[in-house]
């Protein structure tokens, strides 16, 4: 059974427009408060080793996803990695350009599980290529987050 | 029964996340919902400082707000019929937090949500809004209340468009 009214013009639509007001603090956990503080307090990167699986994360883990193991072995990891994977971005998350597009990089560092996701600064996106060296670098002032990183290409 | 001892973990207290690193954001999560025909004019109509419900044939009833489908007889609805701008408490609520769970300030008045059944819809049938002029204890379920309108060059065609219902 159709319905009997409907709305044949597009210029008859209305509609309700509101926002929904959230913001959240987000605590890094146990674990991440200790790796973003020793970027913060002493840049430099810090992983945790499973003895039994023989295996470093980044960034540093609590427990094994392996072997359910509690990690304690802190280590610091090199600061030399390469592109595992890219993307060239245009728009921010609301959908409005960039004026530059940003490249976000997942940089792997050899002999280490996981890596680090961040923009990939100081290059054209047409010269990005999958397996390209990259410095982790620090910037100088600090606030213990993922933008203390910076990725350039090395 | 769980007791305190049974959970793991340990409670936040305040000043506790000034003492770690924490992240902020506030994601911007505009939305923009699309009215549809019977809320289209469900507040066109409140612009006009009326309530408007819709009917359906079948099974007699009068519903606000208004839809344009029977979710009973599973067929369209069919007139629009004006009701009343009075009506009855069905519940409400005393709220001394506001909607993001804060405490209300001291002296501020509580918030008075209340489903007003409205005269003329069928038994049941209501709208959710704000009791006022009232004082809190004397709020009864089947208070008869009406509709505290804003002035005609105030109204927008929305459901603030009334400001709360009072007693009368």
């Amino acid at each position: 059974m159709a319905l009997k009214e409907r709305i044949e013009h597009n210029f008859d639509l209305t509609s309700w427009k509101g926002e929904i007001p959230i913001h959240y603090l987000y605590t890094y956990g146990v674990a991440g408060e200790k790796f973003f503080k020793e970027i913060k307090d002493n840049a430099r990167l810090m992983g945790t080793k499973c003895p039994e699986c023989d295996i470093i994360y980044l960034p540093a883990r609590m427990y094994c996803e392996r072997c359910f193991a509690k990690l304690e072995e802190w280590l610091e990891v090199s600061t030399k990695g390469y592109i595992y994977s890219y993307t060239v971005s245009y728009a921010c998350p609301d959908g409005s350009l960039h004026k530059e597009p940003h490249v976000i990089a997942f940089v792997k560092i050899e002999g280490i599980e996981g890596g680090i996701v961040n923009i990939l600064k100081d290059v054209n996106p047409k010269d990005v290529k999958i397996g390209m060296p990259v410095k982790i670098e620090f910037e100088k002032e600090r606030k213990g987050g993922i933008f203390d990183i910076k990725l350039i290409p090395a | 029964m769980l007791t305190k001892k049974d959970l793991p973990g340990t409670p936040l207290k305040s000043g506790d996340l000034e003492k770690v690193l924490t992240l902020k954001f506030k994601p911007n999560l505009k939305y923009d919902w699309d009215n549809g025909v019977a809320i289209a004019r469900y507040l066109e109509e409140l612009k006009n400082g009326k309530i408007i419900g819709k009917k359906c044939n079948k099974c007699n009833r009068i519903m606000i707000p208004p839809r344009m489908f029977c979710e009973l007889c599973f067929r369209p609805t069919d007139d629009w019929v004006y009701v009343k701008d009075t009506g009855k408490v069905n519940t409400f609520s005393i709220s001394y937090v506001h909607w993001d769970a804060s405490r209300i300030k001291e002296g501020e008045p509580p918030y008075l949500p209340a489903v007003i059944e409205i005269d003329g819809a069928s038994k049941g049938m209501g709208i959710l809004h704000l009791l006022g002029e009232v004082i809190p204890d004397e709020i009864k379920i089947g208070m008869k209340v009406k509709a505290v309108w804003k002035p005609d060059n105030e109204r927008t065609g929305a459901i603030t468009d009334i400001k709360y219902f009072k007693p009368y």
